[in-house]
């Protein structure tokens, strides 16, 4: 695949269709954006290239490598647009899908919240079987019962089957038996079992994954096959890679297998992004925020490699598979700010979204919001907004903020924004916080990156409310997922679950486990024909204390041979529950849960993106602008004029395509050779 | 930059800031919220860390309760009463010194049933006590006469097991070593009591060090003036929510099994009285404290009635001490709602959930269009005293819900906790694991929800296969008889039962049951209560029956 100089990424969003270009010889990059087609997302991407190959001149035959994130299975999941599924299950738990958890999300609420059951009681049918704990067979296969459920499945008018039986990860038999039956029956059926698709412990979480795994099956397939379709006819022969949820591209027919895998593509890219900026720039420790209109996803980059979890959800629904660990919190610009019953001032979790949106969008929106606040304060731009393409309407967002927060606080207009602003920073700030503080974390050690939307108005000051004294605005934040799909790896995360002390004599069982995951991994990556150089297989494994519901995870340089090298990693588990917990209990036995193994196929690193030539800050322009309580005169620099070494002191106002930066007094930015702006707190003297 | 990041005097104009109040209040909601991650990331029994039996929580330097982290309602609305307890008639808050934790799981000292132990470490910076953090937990045993604490024989609460008054397990930052080995000693799981108490104690001190950081950072009277706003907005908002109910004298009444010692149904009367922008709430007319250990303490009582006013009235405050200021809550002693020691208590929550279901039901009569009909009426708690072949022991504790109830604008969901409650289930494979049960059956209860233009939701079926040499089981059940109530016509869901099946014949249980000797082979099944439905059931939608009739619901 290196014979071919042309690599693109492609990546799929609301709005635009993001395409960034890589030629491997002269390390060149270049971004392309085109309109997104809802219909077909594979048509735009398609005019994206054609677009691309157009503008920068090279040939479709000329393309190694296609790399594609893509929100289709998402937004299946959110519009519940899915096909009708049926479940084999062990007799006797059929409704362990919709009882669920029992948990609500509002404790006080007494009207029903709506429930999502991903396939209903109809068409979710028991088989005679039962497995236990340790794998073993409880109760065989009955044949007349697995018949009948075929029969049941057939004539309900499922397209798609999950198998997902109790206890079912510790020994695969018996789905894989089910599995065989119902094949030979009903040939066109798509199937998933939860062996493959979470072999983890908890039933409910391994099925609801199961489940939405089958039912994403057809919705996939039938994408990729239009896109595959669409490349061929158009002569592009290079191989696709998708990326998945994890941050790792994987190939077509896989992601067709294992689609659930897919839930988190698009937001991926970003966090994939965020990583190469961050090794490049040297900063091992990043916090990556992205803020929209309604929401602000908050990632974690540490020792320069993307944290990811082993669990997360979608619209209320577990996905139990390995994914960035992203926590989203519902706040943007679209939050609207408003007085509770007792006076108090809220903003959020309500938003006014794209419809009416904001009060000076002029679109019937009645509320504040946040935008509207920024406006206010002169940190938007009325005229350059989003490229310029409509007006803002000014007076009447003042308008509504007086009369509905100003007034009935007692509060003048400046400063009702400013305190508006204020309380949204202390909640971007309280995500950012819990997200570190869940892995025992603390923020001074990381520096911000804000990347799209909103971020970058609130961006210096959310860092200086932690603690933290670096912010990151990578250079081109509107391509910025595309160009993070262009630096991924292929990543096959494996994992074997088996409940193991650290004690003298375990050894060789850890070891025999770790051996058998990286025999997997390498033929994994010997199928994706990628050379043994390009190879790299990082072992790590799930510890706990013996009791414990959850489990660290502990990198693993080599799998342990001995008892001694089984210590050495026990003082680590030790040392790593006390930094993440604040205590740790050396009398009590550690255990291992799961052992997993991430076999990366490297596709070869990008080259040093170039130099912009290096011009000196000047501003053309100043603007108003309401910053620490007054309001200052700042000089307005477009991010395009900028060249490397350029240095800008706050007071500041840096405009960059489709978004806008906010450098207070006492901030600096440094204009690095890749483009990418640093900004860092100076010493006070 | 922003003026509040900075210490500044927090006040406009004598009231505090809104927006530092904001800010504040969000910080205060963290650092409850960290408590939590902690606990739930390390405690150890599978109570804590699946069914999330556990609290925590906030309180201002004088022991009021500021902020909490969203788990259960019956235990955080009863935490300040316990500290103002401790505080008046214990350990006057003058002995709490820098390093201290206080800890006590007595009834009769705010307290609500022996497993709950709560803690409290107070917060001090430059010398002065800024706050108080909480962490409450269930433990899985406590020693008495039955494992898990719910001794069904108890006519005493020192049949129920160890009680421990407010003492200081850990003095300036020593912990207690002879203290904590003798409440080790006394319960039946002492390891992983000792792995849960320590989650406990190290939760208390996340929250401690998040408080001492914002008193660095917004100076000490800001932080108490803070506090003091946001209780004095939460008592606002519940004003301004019971001022737009209509005033009215609403009564209702609700009723439990019995204590499974006296005959016949104990009552819960409840009358509510909704003035202006102030309620009460009396429970004169209910009945006499029982004998057995269904009584509950007025710190049960209280907490029922704080969780159903704050539901039915919809308001969207913070929750803390603030919203209960407007509600006064009366009852003569000795009754089942207001028990006196030494009343046994173990079972205190079947009551405590037929309390919210009485307020709710009175609710029902003021605003008909926003109260459901009764939900499942009882969380089912059991536990099982294990020994095995190799005379290891073991306690299996674990908690079952049942149907909620029809809502006048929809059907109820099918085995949702009830907010006071607001527990998890625990997965069966996790149980698998960890104990000698073979599952057997868990699922929806056809044709138990109540029926009614909206039905109710259904009640649960847990069934397991015992497998080790032998074993206790105890069960803490109610609402066999009394099932929960419909509304507007709509008719009650069906109550629960429990059996154990023995060499295939079906043996029916008590609803409270103890030492109920189980052997290798036998099954136990426990079916829980429907929710009661809502409206007439010949007004349902022919669709909605014919939906629930594909999909097995109902026969």
């Amino acid at each position: 695949m290196k014979a071919k100089r042309i690599r693109i990424a492609v990546d799929i969003g609301g709005t635009f269709t993001d395409l960034e270009y890589l030629d491997e010889a002269s390390g060149e990059t270049q971004s392309f954006k085109s309109a997104t087609t809802p219909d077909d997302p594979s048509l735009g991407l398609m005019n994206a290239i054609n677009g691309a190959a157009a503008r920068f001149g090279f040939s479709l035959s000329d393309v190694g490598l296609l790399m594609h994130g893509t929100t289709i299975a998402t937004n299946a999941v959110l519009t519940r647009n899915l096909p009708d599924g049926a479940l084999i299950t062990t007799a006797g738990f059929e409704d362990v899908l919709e009882i669920g958890r029992h948990a609500r999300k509002e404790i006080y609420r007494l009207k029903p919240e709506p429930q999502a059951v991903l396939v209903p009681r109809r068409r979710r049918f028991g088989v005679i079987e039962r497995i236990g704990p340790q794998g073993e067979v409880l109760t065989a296969l009955d044949e007349a019962s697995i018949e009948a459920a075929i029969d049941r499945v057939a004539t309900s008018g499922a397209s798609v089957c999950a198998i997902a039986l109790l206890n079912g990860f510790t020994n695969p038999t018996h789905e894989i038996a089910i599995r065989e039956r119902v094949l030979a029956r009903l040939p066109g059926l798509a199937i998933s079992c939860s062996h493959e698709v979470s072999p983890e412990i908890r039933e409910f979480e391994r099925t609801s994954t199961t489940v939405l795994n089958a039912l994403l099956i057809p919705v996939v397939r039938r994408y990729i096959d239009a896109l595959l379709a669409r490349t061929a006819a158009a002569g592009l022969t290079a191989p696709l890679y998708l990326v998945q949820s994890n941050g790792g591209a994987t190939t077509p027919r896989a992601a067709g297998e294992a689609p659930v895998k897919l839930l988190l593509s698009g937001p991926s890219g970003g966090v994939l992004a965020a990583e190469g900026v961050a090794r490049h720039l040297g900063f091992p420790n990043v916090v990556g925020v992205d803020m929209g209109g309604t929401s602000y996803d908050v990632a974690v980059i540490r020792d320069g490699r993307r944290a990811v979890v082993a669990q997360g959800d979608i619209d209320g629904l577990p996905v139990r598979v390995p994914m960035v660990d992203m926590r989203t919190i519902g706040a943007g610009g679209g939050s609207i700010a408003s007085l509770d019953a007792s006076g108090r001032l809220q903003v959020g979790p309500r938003s006014a979204g794209a419809r009416p949106g904001p009060v000076c969008y002029g679109r019937g929106g009645t509320e504040p919001t946040v935008t509207d606040v920024n406006l206010i304060l002169g940190r938007l731009d009325p005229v350059t907004f989003l490229g310029g393409e409509f007006a803002l309407d000014l007076d009447g967002a003042r308008e509504a903020l007086e009369t509905r927060i100003a007034g009935p606080l007692g509060l003048d207009r400046d400063r009702a924004a400013a305190g508006i602003l204020a309380v949204v920073v202390a909640k971007l700030a309280g995500a950012i916080k819990l997200s570190l503080f869940e892995r025992g974390l603390d923020p001074r050690d990381f520096a911000l990156m804000s990347f799209g939307g909103a971020g970058g108005l609130h961006a210096v000051e959310v860092a200086e409310e932690l603690g933290m004294t670096t912010v990151i605005f990578p250079k081109d934040p509107s391509t910025f997922s595309a160009h993070g799909i262009l630096q991924s790896d292929i990543v096959h995360d494996l994992a074997r679950t088996r409940v193991l002390p650290l004690k003298p004599g375990t050894a060789p069982a850890f070891a025999a486990l770790a051996d058998d995951l990286l025999r997997e991994g390498e033929a994994l990556l010997a199928a994706d024909g990628l050379p043994a150089d390009q190879r790299r297989l990082e072992l790590a494994a799930d510890l706990r204390y013996r009791g414990q519901a959850f489990e660290l995870l502990v990198p693993l340089e080599d799998a342990p041979h001995d008892d001694t090298a089984l210590e050495a990693l026990c003082e680590r588990f030790h040392d790593a529950h006390r930094q993440r917990f604040s205590f740790d209990d050396p009398n009590e036995t550690v255990e291992l849960v799961t052992m997993r193994l991430a076999a990366i196929g490297l596709l070869g690193g990008m080259a040093t993106a170039s130099a912009p030539q290096a011009d000196q800050a000047s501003s053309a322009r100043e603007r108003q602008v309401h910053l620490g309580g007054a309001w200052t005169n700042a000089p307005v620099h477009e991010q395009r004029k900028l060249g490397a070494g350029a240095v800008i002191d706050g007071p500041a106002i840096i405009e960059q395509a489709y978004t806008t930066l906010i450098i207070p007094t006492g901030w600096r930015v440094t204009v690095r050779p890749s483009g990418d702006l640093v900004a860092t707190r100076e010493t006070l003297s | 930059m922003i003026q509040v990041s900075s210490k500044v005097a927090g006040k406009v104009g004598g009231k505090v800031d809104p927006v530092l109040l904001e800010i504040v209040s969000h910080a205060l909601v963290s650092a409850a919220e960290e408590m939590s991650i902690t606990v739930w990331r390390t405690s150890r029994s599978t109570t804590v860390r699946e069914l999330l039996d556990y609290s925590t929580a906030v309180f201002d330097g004088e022991g009021r309760n500021i902020a909490q982290a969203a788990r259960m309602p019956v235990h955080l609305n009863s935490m300040e009463l316990c500290l103002q307890e401790i505080i008046a008639k214990h350990l006057p808050l003058e002995r709490w010194a820098e390093g201290d934790v206080v800890v006590t799981n007595d009834p009769y000292c705010g307290g609500q049933h022996l497993p709950d132990f709560l803690a409290f470490k107070p917060v001090f910076v430059e010398g002065r006590r800024i706050a108080i953090t909480c962490v409450l937990i269930h433990h899985v045993d406590v020693g008495g006469g039955a494992a898990g604490g719910y001794n069904a024989h108890a006519v005493e609460i020192f049949q129920e097991g160890l009680r421990l008054p407010p003492v200081k397990i850990v003095r300036e930052g020593e912990m207690q070593d002879d203290l904590f080995a003798t409440i080790l000693q006394n319960v039946r799981e002492p390891e992983t009591f000792r792995g849960d108490f320590l989650s406990q104690i190290a939760a208390l001190e996340v929250g401690a060090r998040a408080m001492r950081q914002l008193a660095g950072r917004y100076g000490v009277e800001t932080l108490r003036d803070v506090g003091q706003a946001l209780l004095d907005h939460s008592e606002t908002a519940m004003r301004a929510a019971l001022t737009a109910l209509p005033d009215g004298v609403y009564r209702a009444e609700d009723f439990v099994d019995g204590d499974g010692m006296e005959e016949g149904q104990k009552r819960i009367a409840v009358t509510l009285t909704i003035a202006g922008d102030a309620l009460t709430v009396d429970f004169a007319g209910s009945s006499p404290q029982a004998r057995g250990p269904i009584n509950a303490t007025m710190a049960t009582t209280r907490s029922a009635v704080y969780y159903a006013v704050i539901a039915a009235s919809g308001i969207e405050a913070t929750a803390n001490s603030g919203c209960y200021r407007p509600i006064t809550v009366t009852a003569p002693d000795g009754l089942l709602v207001s028990a006196q020691f030494p009343a046994p208590v173990s079972m205190r929550m079947l009551t405590g959930h037929r309390i919210a279901t009485a307020v709710l039901k009175a609710f029902a009569r003021a605003i008909p269009a926003r109260i459901p009909a009764s939900y499942y009426g009882v969380t089912f708690n059991h536990a099982v005293n294990i020994r095995h072949e190799d005379g290891r022991r073991q306690v299996y504790f674990d908690a079952e819900i049942g149907g909620w109830g029809g809502h006048p604008e929809a059907d109820g969901p099918s085995g949702l906790s009830a907010g006071f409650h607001n527990g998890q289930n625990t997965p069966i494979e996790m149980i698998e694991a960890i104990f000698p049960l073979r599952f057997t059956h868990y699922g929806f209860l056809p044709d138990s929800a109540g029926a009614g233009k909206m039905r109710g939701g259904l009640g649960l079926v847990r069934e397991w296969r015992f497998i080790a040499e032998y074993g206790l089981l105890n069960a803490s059940f109610d609402a066999f008889a009394s099932q929960p109530y419909g509304l507007a016509g709509g008719e009650p869901g069906r109550g629960g039962r429990l059996s154990v099946i023995r060499d295939g014949r079906e043996t029916a249980l008590a609803a409270k049951t103890i030492g109920c000797v189980l052997k290798a082979g036998d099954i136990v099944r426990m079916e829980t209560p429907g929710g009661g439905g809502y409206g007439l059931p010949s007004e349902r939608d022919p669709a909605a029956i014919a939906a629930d009739k594909a999909d097995g619901y109902i026969s």
